[in-house]
């Protein structure tokens, strides 16, 4: 029995059909990292490199050098990223890898300064590597956490439908302002035209849209109906009311949606530049050190 | 009929429905009320917005009747005549009514232009939900960097250093290479910190020892011929080969000045060499430098020789022969000298007990110690050398004569004048005149006793310059004060006085390659290095051996000694006469420190 169990365990172990980049085979990639990371910090303190650390003793340039070449395989990855292949070294590995190496990075690459930082372009490349992690780290967090939040959001919609239901509401909204006077047009008229992919990005990240037509649209009907009698019947406003409140709903999930996926790429937007940055200043920090031998 | 009003819609999937109302009236009116032969479902549009009517001469006039503008060919208008057959286009809201004549009549073609939502819009799905066109390109955005590093950090400093090539001197102003500056120079080397190619002159050349020698051409000089250094240090072990393999490939020579004068290490004074560039090559240098004479060295306290002091091999002369030789072998040195140690530090005895006598007059102890004697050098380093007026005359007088209360005293260190001015003394003085000589004699009986008193005197009297020749002997020879301190040559020939004084050499350092300051043990007694107390023969040679160095001093890491010790405690690697760069920046250190308080309670 209790084999047999064993066996259905790990048997299922294999066949589990997924799981993320970060746990890909085991984190195995963590521990490997975690193993450079580890060897890196022992050899430091046990290796004597006189007159005392840096970055231009024979340990300062090994660690120079394999901080340099996995910068380069890391960068990678945004040439690699555009074939998705499946095996161990799928798509998912080399994500996997890139995540758990670029994290030794700060390991390698604090150890290769030697802790001597200062105002120059050597320390102006660490700084670089050092966006180019952190902002990386946020990638993580936001891709770790965010797809969870966005399907819950979208509620089993997709982005298709979710831009096909304002226009559907839209139409709604224009059939129903018809029979509307003017000035009541014209707040309607605001919520049709104002765009709501719009605003830009403090907007898109925040999530607040504090001029949003249609709010302002809704509100200003009802402050002025507040006190007005129902007239009973089919008043036209009735139906624009319930339908700017559908419409604000919705854009209220479109803009979070909007919100979530902006998250999920705006730290490429740093991550991305910085490490173009990186590779710059690396090139200066390499030919500078070689040019002023 | 007089107008024909054509609305054209189109359905989702982009085909057109025409549809064709004619209207015959002199006036019809446009707006979003149904009510209006140009109906526009528009909510840009008023309810009654304008009126379009027909004159006589066939034109048109529209009239806003609302207030709301419209617009003639995209000119905003409150009221237009149009000559239907000229044509116009007029917009209302998102909607354009284009006036033309046909067969006759006139004709409104009536459009929607504009979505109706600005959701209803064409969009890309693709890009729609992503942050595209909010935030300045990746791709852009990356060469932007890359450029822009690359000029700061990369082509601005070249064009720095190629501008300044070969200037003397830059200007004192911002230079764009010193962004390449690992870290502060060191304090000496502070006022190049703007001037990189005072040291960094060829683009991809290390820095070489010719930089260096422009300004320390006097305190630089090698610690050994370059060729047998780089043997002694032997070729790179283990990892040290990638360092070795990074320097030859990037062609940077081993065994230069920058080697062990790392700079850019920050401001403040540069580190004091590590005992680890000293046992790079000291420690088993024999295996690698066969035909040194030099033993292995690698800590004071685990790997060092024994002390090979220079002993005088003999005395005399302005740079007398000396020879380095182990204290294991128990080297003596005769430097002209006698002098029993122990007999002078003898708390017994004749010297003691003249000690004491003169101990009003000298200032000596119960006993003599070696203080009375031997008199600390101005720094306090080593010791004057002994001097025989100051050091020993105190006791050993050279006193002959005395003349109204004055003592005469022999010239010491001049021979000739020594007999000299006895020969003058036994010239110029007669003897003892006896006291029946003269009137007041007491009488004996019988006259020859006076004769013969008076003849002995007389032969005397005519001897007494002779008598000079003895004395001189006698100064020199055993028992005399000479003869007391030093050796002494005989006479050239039998019957003649010229004694000469041996050549005296005192040793004032023994060690020129480590240092010592007496000074640093000042709270130590002499006798527990020196054991003098025991010394029998002047020869002896009362230096220390490493052993009595090691009961307080153990190597760099062996903390629990009492004074762990580098090499570079005693030694220099660019030696000079004076105390090692280390010392002396202790002793600048203790300068600069406040004295210390006592605490208040």
């Amino acid at each position: 029995m209790a084999s047999n169990a064993v066996a259905s365990q790990t048997g299922r172990k294999k066949v589990a059909m997924h799981d993320g980049f970060l746990k890909h085979a085991g984190f195995r990639w963590l521990k490997i990292s975690s193993g450079i990371m580890l060897v890196c910090i022992i050899s430091y303190i046990f290796i004597d490199v006189s007159p005392r650390h840096n970055g231009g003793s024979w340990y300062g340039y090994t660690l120079g050098t394999i901080g340099a070449l996995l910068i380069l395989w890391l960068t990678m990855l945004g040439v690699r990223k555009r074939a998705m292949t499946s095996g161990s070294w799928s798509l998912k590995a080399w994500t996997s890898a890139h995540i758990y190496l670029g994290l030794s990075l700060i390991v390698i690459g604090t150890l290769h300064t030697g802790f001597q930082l200062g105002w120059n372009i050597h320390t102006a490349a660490y700084v670089f590597m050092m966006i180019v992690i952190i902002s990386g780290i946020f990638g993580i967090y936001f891709y770790a956490t965010i797809p969870d939040k966005l399907s819950d959001n979208r509620d089993e919609m997709t982005e298709t439908e979710m831009l096909e239901n304002l226009r559907s509401l839209d139409r709604q909204l224009h059939e129903s302002a018809q029979p509307l006077s003017a000035e009541h047009a014209t707040l309607v008229l605001q919520s049709l035209e104002q765009d709501p992919f719009g605003g830009g990005f403090m907007r898109r990240i925040s999530g607040r849209y504090p001029d949003c037509a249609t709010r302002i649209a809704q509100a200003d009907l009802r402050r002025e109906r507040a006190y007005q009698p129902k007239m009973g019947g089919d008043d036209p406003l009735d139906k624009v009311d319930a339908l700017l409140e559908k419409k604000e709903a919705t854009l209220a999930r479109v803009r979070r949606h909007l919100r979530l996926k902006a998250m999920l790429q705006v730290w490429l937007f740093i991550h991305v530049p910085m490490t173009f940055a990186l590779i710059g200043s690396l090139s200066a920090h390499i030919i500078s050190v070689f040019f002023y031998w | 009929m007089t107008f024909i009003v054509r609305q054209i819609a189109t359905t989702a999937d982009g085909r057109e429905i025409v549809r064709s109302n004619p209207f015959d009236s002199d006036q019809i009116g446009i707006g979003r009320s149904t009510e209006n032969a140009i109906h526009l479902p528009d909510l840009a549009v008023n309810p009654d917005h304008a009126t379009i009517s027909k004159r006589e001469d066939g034109h048109i006039v529209v009239e806003s009747t609302s207030g709301q503008n419209f617009t003639l060919d995209g000119k905003q208008r409150v009221s237009v005549t149009i000559d239907p057959a000229d044509g116009a286009e007029l917009g209302f809201g998102g909607h354009v009514i284009v006036v033309g004549e046909e067969e006759g009549q006139i004709l409104f073609t009536v459009k929607r232009v504009e979505a109706l939502s600005d959701s209803a819009e064409d969009r890309s799905e693709s890009t729609l939900y992503t942050l595209e066109g909010l935030l300045p390109g990746k791709r852009m955005s990356a060469w932007g960097f890359v450029a822009l590093v690359l000029a700061a950090f990369l082509i601005w400093p070249i064009y720095t250093w190629a501008t300044y090539r070969g200037v003397e001197e830059r200007p004192d102003q911002f230079h764009a290479d010193t962004m390449w500056s690992s870290g502060a120079l060191s304090q000496a080397h502070h006022s190049l910190e703007g001037d990189c190619q005072a040291c960094h002159v060829d683009a991809f050349v290390t820095v070489t020892d010719k930089t260096c020698l422009t300004c320390h051409e006097d305190d630089a000089h090698d610690h050994a011929k370059p060729n047998r250094l780089l043997t002694a240090r032997g070729g790179p072990e283990g990892f040290e080969k990638i360092g070795a393999a990074f320097a030859s490939a990037f062609n940077k020579p081993p065994g230069r000045c920058v080697e062990c004068h790392t700079e850019h290490e920050g401001a403040g004074a540069m580190e004091p060499t590590a005992q680890k560039f000293c046992a790079d090559c000291h420690e088993g240098m024999d295996g690698r430098l066969t035909d040194t004479k030099l033993e292995n060295a690698s800590d004071f306290g685990l790997e060092h020789p024994q002390f090979r002091p220079a002993v005088l091999q003999k005395p005399g002369g302005k740079n007398p022969p000396r020879k380095r030789i182990s204290l294991d072998e128990k080297p003596t040195e005769y430097n002209g000298l006698k002098f029993p140690h122990d007999m002078h530090l003898s708390k017994t005895g004749g010297v003691a007990q003249m000690g004491r006598r003169l101990s009003a007059k000298y200032d000596f102890g119960p006993s003599l110690v070696c203080k009375d004697c031997h008199t600390p050098d101005p720094k306090g380093v080593r010791f004057e050398p002994v001097d025989m007026q100051e050091d020993c005359s105190m006791c050993h007088s050279l006193a002959f004569d005395e003349i109204g209360g004055t003592i005469r005293t022999l010239r010491h260190g001049e021979p000739d004048m020594v007999r000299a001015d006895l020969r003058a003394y036994y010239r110029s003085t007669r003897p003892t005149r006896p006291i029946n000589l003269g009137g007041m004699k007491r009488r004996r009986p019988g006259g020859n006793n006076d004769v013969r008193v008076a003849s002995d005197y007389a032969r005397a009297v005519q001897f007494r310059p002779s008598r000079a020749n003895l004395a001189i002997s006698e100064v020199f020879s055993r028992g005399g004060a000479c003869f007391d301190c030093h050796g002494v040559t005989p006479p050239t020939a039998r019957g003649r006085v010229d004694f000469g004084i041996k050549p005296v050499t005192q040793t004032d350092r023994y060690m020129h390659k480590g240092w010592f300051s007496h000074e640093a043990h000042n709270d130590e007694d002499c006798t527990s290095c020196h054991t003098a107390d025991t010394s029998k023969d002047a020869r002896d040679l009362l230096l220390p051996g490493i052993k009595t160095c090691r009961e307080c001093h153990g190597g760099e890491f062996q903390a629990t000694s009492d004074v762990p010790s580098t090499c570079a405690m005693c030694h220099d690697y660019h030696a000079d006469e004076g105390a090692p760069w280390l010392m002396k920046e202790q002793q600048k250190d203790k300068r600069k420190k406040p004295d210390k308080k006592i605490a208040q309670r």
